[in-house]
Formats: C-alpha cells, structure tokens, sequence
C-alpha cells in the first residue's frame, strides 16, 4: 500500500475522505434522534383512568379467603414502617416501606408477573400511593387492601353481628368472618405462625447487573 | 525472501475494514451477552486452576484465588476461557487461509531469537500484573470498556499508549 | 430487548457456543488485519504502521455509534450492558505496566492468543510470561490488595466524568480519532519503512 500512496503522491485517498465524514455524520446523527419515547411504564392518560377505577382494591373478605385457601400465587406487602410491621401484620406478609419501594432490594417483590401482589398499610393511603407509583411504572398484577388493617379489624378479627333484619347473605358473611377471626387468632400475636416462615419469593430481578469479573 | 514477505503483507485487510468489523461483533457480544470481549480473563483462569490443582488449600487461602474457585467447578468453566479458545481457532483459520501457519520467533534482524523470546516473556510477566491490576487488558478494558464509554476503559487506553510512546526510544533496537 | 442473555432470550447453556464463536470471529478478525505479528503491531510506536491505532480507534467509534443507535432503537438497554469500573490508580499504574510489557512483548493477551494460532514462539512465550505475571499478582494479592480496590469510583462512564451527554462525547471522540487517522498518515509517509 505504501507504494501507492508514493506513486499517487496523496496523502488520504478520497475514499478514506468519504469514510471520516461519514463517520463523524454518524456520531454527530444522534444528537438528531428525535426524544426518545419511554414506552416503559403506563401513559399518563391510562394512568389517571386506572387510578379511578376500583378494580384494584381487593375486599378483606375475599383476601381472607385466600389466606384461609392458602392460595400460593398470592404475595402480601406491607407497606408500613417497620415498627408497624414488626408490632402487627398479616400472614407471610413481606415489609416493603413504601419510602423503600423502588430500591433495588424491594422493587423485584413488587415488580414481577409470577404472584398476585396485594399491598396493605393501615387504611388505603399508603397501600394506594405504592399502587400508584407501581401502576405508572407499569407493573401487573397488583391489588389494593380495601380498608386496610383497619377494615381487617372491623370486618374479619371482630365482626358486627348483622341486625335482624338484614339478608341471609350478611348473616353467612358474619359466619364466615367468625371462622375466619378464628383462624386468624384475636389479635393475632405476631410470633404465631406469621414470621417464623417467612414465605420465600423468588423474584426475578429485572436489572441483572453483573458483578465486576476481574481480567478482561 | 523480502519480496515474498511483502506480498504476503499485502494480504492483511485494511486496518479500518478490520476496525469496522471488530466493531460490529462488539455490538454484536454486547447485543447477545450484555458484556464485551476479553483475552487476558482466560488466563487468569488457566493460573488460577494450575494453582487449585496444584495447592488447593493455598488456592483457598489466597484472596484472589478464591473469588475465582466455585464449589464443584472447574474455574475453566467460564465464558472467556470459551471465548479464548475460539480466538486461538480464529487466529489459526485465518492463517491458514492466508497461509501465514508458521512455527517462527519474530524478531528484529538486530536481535537474536533468545533475545526476542526472554523479552517477549518479560513483556507477558509486566503485562499480567498490569492487566490485573487494572482489572481488564486491551480487549477488556479497552475495547469493551471504550465501547460503553467507560472512564476507565478510556484511562486504562491512554496510560497503555502513552507509557509505549514515552519510552518507546529506549526499544527502538528491538523492533525497528 | 437486548442484550439477549441477561435477559433470559437466549438459553444460558449457549452461552458457551456463543463464547466460542464470538472468540473465533475476534481472532480471525485480529488475524486478518496482521494483529498476529508483533512487529507490525509495534510499529504504531516508530511510525511506520499504524494500523493498531487505526484498528483500535475504528472499533470504539463503530461500537460506541452503533451501540447508541441500537439503544435508541430499543435493541438494547445501554444502562443494562457491562461497564468496566474505574478504579483510578489501580488503573493508571496497570495501564503503565501494560505500556511496559507491551513494549518488551509486542503482543497484548488477545493478539498473542491469535498469534499464537498461527504458530508464533514468541507469541506463547508472552502468553507463558502473562500467566506468570498473574501468578505473581495473585500471590502478592495480601498486599497489594488495598492498592487494589482503592480510589474505587465504581461503574462510571466519561458521560458521570464530564457531566456531558453521550452524543457529545461521541462527537469529540470521531473527531479526534479522524485526526489521528490523518496524522498517522502523515506521519508514516515521513517515517523510513520497516520490513517484517
């Protein structure tokens, strides 16, 4: 080649003029990609139609029900401080503060398709903001306690016996939640059968970042 | 003799073309492995299981033995021992093709052949420590690191080139 | 999307296979372009052939360009890929090291590799002096080890270093590399040339 370059007495061949050029359009191309589209997560518009729908609260009744079924595509979490959690919480129920829910360690419990992920705190608020920031980030399948650790109270732990006149259906929804405070336990202590398995989940990390491999 | 030579020289693609391919099958291990390409890992890999065979305890022992040795396999099982192979293979077909397979020491007419082969061991030695220590070689560090535009890679590249031009004067013998 | 295996699209047991392909394609890449001799990869430092610097600043271009497009794209998740960390002097020290064994070598671990395909002695004698050099490194590890993982800045890239965006960095980084490309050129039309 360095022959060539002797005979044509050319310093850079126009080829070679040609590609530098293209190169540098290249680079320079992207400054003119339009913005990128986050496609991630929900839009804003469905966003603010999900938050008004109610199909993401799931009733006291029917969560104790699949308590009782031990139904294993269901994953609780509770979304108050530790404190709350460590004082009282539901059976098998996962402590995701919400201050803590998209940290890398938390958001893999709430970010997955593989459980029916049911968030609680002590009414709906929390609950409803971590559904919140959960729907907008597009994640699937997660409910909301309707009522919170109250209505659980009000409703399973200690029913109102339904008046006289009221449907037969309320008195067996006051059976059922009899039986169901009974399986729950008054109160519920929170060493009994809650923590002491605390159900193993296996998540499924989204962001697999790879740990520093020495050498190259 | 030199006339051949400088035909068989000719052969090498040109080094953009070369460039432009290499980048492309960085993209590539990028786009498939989420990482880039890598020489001096399967090395260490090498070391790492001589000394395990060798002296286990003491491959336990040591700090940076261990974060290499896994319970129940071999340390020869990873990704760029795989990769390393398959570039000995790569080299060696595309040699063959450009009937370049010869058993040869390369060195300067000025230098003798043990010359060349203690400096060459020497050159492995310095190298080895360095790319340890700046936890990837030319490959890894460079390549795969300037690739996602790593400071480091950037760093690693500079320091490699601009030591090689600082005292480049004081090996002129064995090269030139 | 991308990239495939991290993300479960490509069964983990290819991964070998894929390993080995891509390692035959870089080899026979480096090969081909005259990476297996040392004479000539060494010549970017006398001037008289540049086509390592050539190589080299063409790779990083079109991976970095093409990697950004892919990204943009959505064929790949940039923030998800593997981005060497930065341990400052760690770095600058191995990357003298590296300048050094290069200079006495020639090679640097994955040419020798591929030179050592095609039957060069001196490639496997640098490839022997590595291993070696490793072994010394892991043996003194106790003490170099606070050298080591000190002035650690994590996965960082020029983007955190300069507080610039990407494509800026990118833009700077094709200039510069087009005029090297052209001072390299001017460079070896004055230099005496070598035969190897």
């Amino acid at each position: 080649m360095s022959k060539r370059y002797k005979s044509k007495k050319i310093l850079v061949k126009t080829e070679y003029k040609f590609l530098a050029i293209l190169m540098i359009l290249m680079a320079a191309g992207l400054f003119f990609l339009p913005e990128k589209i986050d496609n991630e997560g929900t839009n804003p518009e469905e966003f603010v139609l999900n938050t008004l729908k109610s199909d993401r609260y799931i009733s006291t009744d029917q969560l104790a029900k699949r308590i009782i079924d031990q139904d294993p595509t269901l994953l609780l979490i509770d979304t108050r401080s530790e404190e709350e959690y460590n004082a009282f919480t539901l059976p098998n129920a996962i402590n995701v503060p919400l201050e803590k829910l998209l940290e890398e360690d938390y958001v893999s419990y709430i970010d997955q398709d593989s459980y029916d992920v049911v968030l609680f705190s002590n009414d709906n608020y929390h609950a409803d903001q971590a559904w919140k920031i959960g729907n907008r980030k597009g994640f699937k399948s997660v409910y909301v306690l309707k009522g919170g650790l109250n209505e659980w109270f009000n409703t399973i732990i200690s029913p109102k016996y339904p008046a006289e006149n009221m449907p037969e259906t309320a008195f067996k929804l006051y059976d059922f939640r009899k039986a169901a405070g009974m399986y729950f336990g008054v109160g519920a202590p929170k060493s009994d059968t809650k923590k002491a398995t605390p159900k193993k989940v296996i998540t499924v990390k989204k962001k697999k970042k790879r740990v520093a491999e020495g050498g190259c | 003799m030199k006339n051949k030579q400088k035909i068989k020289r000719r052969v090498y693609w040109n080094p953009y073309f070369g460039g432009f391919l290499l980048g492309l099958l960085i993209i590539l291990t990028f786009y498939i492995t989420g990482r880039g390409l890598g020489a001096s890992g399967a090395m260490k890999s090498t070391v790492v299981t001589v000394v395990d065979a060798v002296a286990p305890a003491h491959a336990e022992n040591n700090a940076y033995y261990s974060k290499f040795i896994k319970e129940g396999e071999s340390p020869m099982n990873t990704w760029l021992v795989f990769e390393a192979i398959g570039v000995l293979f790569g080299g060696f077909l595309s040699g063959a093709m450009a009937n370049r397979l010869k058993p040869i020491v390369e060195h300067s007419p000025k230098i003798t052949s043990k010359k060349r082969l203690i400096y060459a061991l020497t050159g492995g030695v310095l190298f080895g420590l360095g790319a340890q220590l700046a936890r990837g070689c030319t490959s890894g560090a460079g390549l795969s690191g300037m690739a996602v535009l790593s400071t480091g890679g950037f760093l690693t590249v500079a320091m490699i080139f601009g030591t090689g031009y600082l005292i480049s004067y004081f090996f002129r013998k064995n090269w030139i | 999307m991308g990239p495939l295996i991290p993300n479960g699209l490509i069964p983990i047991e290819w991964n070998f296979v894929i390993a080995l392909l891509i390692g035959l394609a870089f080899g026979y890449i480096m090969e081909a372009s005259g990476f297996s001799s040392s004479r000539k990869i060494i010549g970017v430092f006398y001037g008289y052939d540049f086509a390592v610097i050539k190589l080299f600043f063409t790779t990083a271009i079109v991976s970095a360009i093409g990697l950004y497009y892919m990204d943009y794209l959505g064929w790949v998740d940039i923030s998800q890929l593997y981005v060497h960390p930065t341990y400052l002097w760690p770095a600058i020290v191995g990357g003298v090291f590296m300048g050094l064994g290069f200079m006495f070598g020639g090679y640097c671990p994955g040419t020798s590799l591929c030179a050592i395909g095609i039957g060069k002695i001196d490639a496997l004698a640098f490839a022997v002096g590595i291993m070696i050099g490793v072994f010394i490194f892991s043996e003194s590890f106790g003490l170099l080890e606070p050298f080591f993982n000190g002035s650690n800045y994590g996965h960082i890239t020029m983007m955190d270093t300069f507080g610039i965006s990407p494509y800026w960095i990118i833009l700077i980084f094709t200039v510069i590399a087009v005029i090297v490309f052209y001072f390299s050129d001017f460079i070896r039309k004055r230099v005496k040339k070598v035969f190897y």
